[in-house]
């Protein structure tokens, strides 16, 4: 397969757009280092102590059996430090990269708190001088607690009488500490109803999925004098050098972050998390470097995933297929903390002018929600993309020929920087054989094995914005090296950014070193989320190159001894277009009626993600994001007993995640443009492809079966009991 | 009303200021029942006389890593990982991904088996022989397995990876020409939550075909 087929009217370029293996490959194959790997000498071990239940105010902690125990060197609490707010971990609005958010919310969430709100949450930490003696003595802390009432549904969350996770009521509170729901309302959507000729009323779930990345979590902190220096997982160390400054009372020069390959992050280890502020607090009081190990469950339970939601969907139509009114009432179950939004995307892909959207976060006493790869995209296109597949059946229309009708595009009003979703559909139905594949009456195989196909499409934001890069030419060694404040997650943004500049300087690619991953050596940079790096960081790269060549033509090459450097702050803007990327997923399953077991027997992808400027991890981001899309849609859920609130799936066997077995082959396509903005036209990439797969899967199977699957994950026993 | 939902001491008065503490300040720890001397804040730098933890029972161990014979005391507590990556220094490309035998990224291959290096003791490599992702290249020069996963972007993060290329060696070892299904059955126990599986398999069957190049596997 080649995964990239050039569309004719993009020229060629010397570097950008041919498969490269990564610069660092040999040392991604031969096990890289990665935070755990990190040791220094006399270093202590952490381990945690966290909360064995949902909610409950700590009465008293007694750590005197653990402080006698030979090699430990110090315990924290809430108690010994009552007051280090993590801030970027529970948010006014969910609003990440918003200073004042932090500052003004009334749900402060602190390194440790009091009450602890869900299990998991960290109690107490211990160092010591071995990983065995700090898991003994958090296991001699004894704790003493008053269990309170919990909550772990959103719904039964805002009944009257529920168990108040916060004072001020369970809904999140937005940036200006109100109850209030996100959303809102556009065009008439009474008068749209009004003008429907049938309404469809439907109720879809979706299930919290943990991030999951493979690494988990762990910190060094090492201080010398005041300042403090953090090997620690994150993507964007700028803003986690940022966070944990502030939550620590230090300036920002005062704190290094080093982190440069990841072990998967996926949203997860965006900017700082409380560990930082544990390791660092611990190093403080001992006066030695501080590793804190989180264990898997630890990690699983501590950390967050995309947050489950309850929607509720109307959508009024004619009988021609055009849908004349949305409303949407969901309910985003955050945990007892706001860390993100909560938002759901997804109608935005529809023309509909008359919409009605109220989305309210809900705190529960289930572990934190935060953001995961697209975080407010699969679990709102899955209830959308699945209403509007039924919506097609009900007026007789082919669900591609329905989506072209009612798809967005750009208006006078509303401009694009390009649209090409036509063809993103166009290929797909071809590449797919659509036309063959669908069953025009769903669930008409014979035989308890049946086939059928279900499509769906997105639209997804790829903006461009500011970040830094810095680029230096050496008289002496004549060779560049790209200062870039990125880290390796997984997509390679280190070799992204040495392409680009080889590509702008004209110079072969071995000819650039990248310095990355260390805010003490490295200018600012976005962060590997929100799909940013490449567009954003890549086109900073490309401006500095740019200022480098001017500076060679004008001053010349620098003489032995003499460097010559550029850098950039670019903050391109799209002149109020949207800048968009587009995509087009067709999912053939194979349903066993008798058993339950789903099958994915082909799956096309179709993306235009701008130019791609390594096809071949390009093309892997698009693959792996489906693959985790499928293994949202059939398998993948954190299941509570509600009886005392206890986590029963927290790990990968539990939460079933996909294995070598379960993943079927994905075929993917680029439709390549160059839309003028970002570095040669790129776009984003990495979040794009987890977006669609789990409304394809659920269309397939209505189509297979005539059933419609409205519950994420959809199980063998949800399939089973709707057949029945 | 506010009391019983804010971050509250249940000892008020032990309260102390972040700033304080930060400056270097031990009496914190004294709060939270901290009374040993050896625990609280500002430790000596290691060679002194503090505490240290009582010595674990251990075993005299003698086995091969990478072909190399080592003979060394291992505490019977250790993991075969935590030897590795702790007591070994620089056999840290065996990663810890759960430590409880459900993700795969810590195999090695004991007698050239794939195993869970979290969930063996390093006590029972008595006499065994134990291979690393170091051992696959010993002299910096990559296997043709390790060329194959280069090629076909089989590491996405490559947190997996070590343990992918274990368990795919002793694969190829025991079955030079597999079918794709036997590669995904044989490497089930490995997970990738990047989930490249469809890359991993086919750089797997890349270098079963001995199809490895250098450069460019599109």
């Amino acid at each position: 397969m080649n995964p990239r087929q050039a569309a004719p009217q993009l020229a060629p370029m010397r570097t950008v757009g041919h498969s490269v293996p990564r610069i660092d490959a040999a040392e991604r194959v031969t096990g890289a280092n990665y935070t755990r790997d990190f040791v220094r000498l006399g270093m202590l071990y952490a381990r945690l102590l966290t909360s064995p239940h949902p909610h409950a105010r700590i009465l008293s902690i007694d750590t005197s059996r653990a402080a006698a125990l030979p090699g430990v060197r110090a315990i924290i609490t809430h108690q010994t430090h009552p007051d280090i707010v993590y801030s970027s971990g529970s948010i006014a609005g969910g609003a990440q990269y918003n200073d004042a958010a932090k500052d003004i919310t009334l749900h402060k969430r602190f390194m440790f708190n009091n009450p602890v709100r869900h299990v998991g949450e960290p109690v107490a930490a211990v160092a010591a001088v071995d990983r065995h003696v700090a898991e003994e003595a958090a296991g001699l802390i004894t704790v003493e607690y008053e269990q309170l009432p919990f909550v772990l549904d959103a719904e039964e969350a805002l009944a009257p009488g529920a168990p108040q996770v916060w004072p001020e009521g369970n809904i999140g509170l937005n940036g200006r500490n109100e109850p209030r729901p996100l959303g809102g309302r556009q065009g008439d959507p009474d008068a749209g109803f009004a003008a429907a000729e049938r309404i469809l009323e439907g109720r879809y779930t979706t299930a919290f999925c943990q991030d999951a990345q493979l690494e988990p979590r762990s910190v060094l902190a090492v201080w010398e004098g005041d300042k403090l220096q953090l090997y620690t997982p994150t993507q964007g160390i700028s803003n986690c050098r940022h966070d944990n400054a502030r939550d620590l009372g230090l300036e920002d020069h005062q704190v290094q972050i080093i982190c440069h390959y990841m072990g998967g992050g996926f949203g997860d280890k965006n900017g700082s998390y409380y560990h930082d502020l544990i390791a660092a607090t611990l190093a403080k009081a001992t006066g030695t470097p501080v590793k804190l190990e989180l264990t898997r469950k630890e990690d699983w339970l501590g950390t967050h995933g995309r947050w489950p939601t309850t929607q509720d969907l109307r959508v009024g139509f004619t009988a021609d297929g055009t849908v004349t009114a949305v409303e949407l009432r969901a309910l985003s179950g955050m945990g007892p903390y706001l860390r993100r939004s909560g938002s759901l995307s997804g109608i935005d892909a529809y023309a509909c002018a008359n919409v009605d959207r109220q989305i309210y976060p809900v705190h529960t006493n289930r572990t934190v929600s935060g953001n995961f790869r697209a975080p407010s995209e699969p679990q709102g296109y899955f209830p959308i993309q699945s209403m509007m597949d039924d919506v097609a059946y009900a007026v007789g229309m082919d669900p591609v020929d329905f989506a072209r009708r009612n798809m967005r595009r750009p208006s006078e009003t509303v401009r694009f920087t390009n649209f090409s979703l036509d063809e993103c559909i166009d290929r797909g139905v071809d590449l797919f054989d659509w036309r063959n594949r669908w069953r025009p009456t769903p669930g008409s195989d014979a035989g308890p094995i049946k086939r059928g196909a279900g499509f769906s499409f997105m639209m997804f934001r790829s903006g461009v914005g500011p970040s830094s890069a810095i680029l230096r030419l050496d008289g002496t060694t004549n060779r560049y090296t790209l200062f870039v404040g990125v880290t390796d997650i997984g997509p390679g943004a280190k070799t992204t950014m040495a392409l680009i500049a080889a590509e702008e300087l004209g110079v072969p690619l071995e000819q650039v070193d990248v310095v990355w991953g260390d805010t003490d050596r490295c200018p600012y940079s976005v962060g590997e989320s929100g799909s940013r790096t490449t567009i954003m960081t890549g086109y900073a790269v490309v401006e500095a190159a740019r200022d480098l060549k001017r500076q060679i033509t004008e001053r010349g090459v620098p003489a032995l001894g003499d460097v010559r450097i550029a850098s950039a702050t670019p903050n391109p803007s799209t002149e109020g277009r949207q800048r968009l990327c587009f995509a087009a997923h067709f999912c053939e399953v194979e349903v066993d009626v008798q058993l339950g077991h789903v099958r994915v027997t082909k799956f096309v992808a179709v993306h235009e993600s701008g130019r791609i400027l390594n096809p071949l991890p390009a093309r892997d981001q698009i693959r792996g994001a489906v693959l985790q899309g499928i293994s949202m849609a059939l398998r993948e859920d954190l299941l509570y007993d509600g009886r005392n609130g206890q986590p029963l799936t927290a790990g990968y066997y539990g939460a079933r995640h996909l294995t070598h077995l379960d993943a079927p082959e994905i075929e993917v396509s680029f439709i390549e443009t160059d839309d003028g903005y970002g570095p040669f036209g790129a776009k984003t990439v990495g979040e794009a492809g987890i977006i669609l797969s789990p409304s394809a899967v659920g269309n397939a199977i209505y189509n297979a079966t005539g059933v419609r699957m409205k519950d994420l994950p959809i199980t063998r026993q949800r399939i089973l009991e709707a057949l029945a | 009303m506010e009391d019983a939902h804010r971050n509250t001491p249940a000892h008020p008065a032990d309260e102390l200021d972040r700033r304080d503490f930060l400056k270097g300040s031990g009496a914190a720890l004294v709060a939270a029942g901290l009374t040993s001397p050896a625990a609280v804040g500002a430790v000596p730098p290691s060679g002194s006389a503090q505490q240290a933890a009582p010595e674990a029972p251990s075993t005299f161990l003698r086995f091969t890593l990478n072909g190399a014979p080592y003979n060394l005391r291992v505490e019977d507590r250790w993991t075969l990982a935590e030897m590795l990556r702790d007591h070994l220094m620089g056999f840290l490309g065996t990663k810890v991904g759960c430590e409880r035998g459900e993700c795969g990224a810590c195999t090695v291959l004991v007698d050239g088996a794939p195993v869970y290096s979290c969930s063996t003791l390093a006590v029972w490599m008595e006499g065994r022989s134990v291979r690393t992702v170091e051992g696959l290249a010993p002299r910096g020069e990559l296997s043709p397995l390790q060329r194959a996963f280069v090629d076909h972007n089989a590491p996405q993060c490559g947190f997996c990876t070590p343990g992918q290329l274990m368990t795919a060696t002793a694969l190829l070892e025991r079955n030079p020409s597999p079918t794709p299904d036997e590669v995904r059955r044989g490497m089930v126990g490995n997970l990738c939550r990047c989930a490249n599986y469809n890359a991993i398999v086919e750089a797997v069957m890349a270098a079963a075909r001995g199809a490895t190049t250098t450069g460019g596997g599109a």
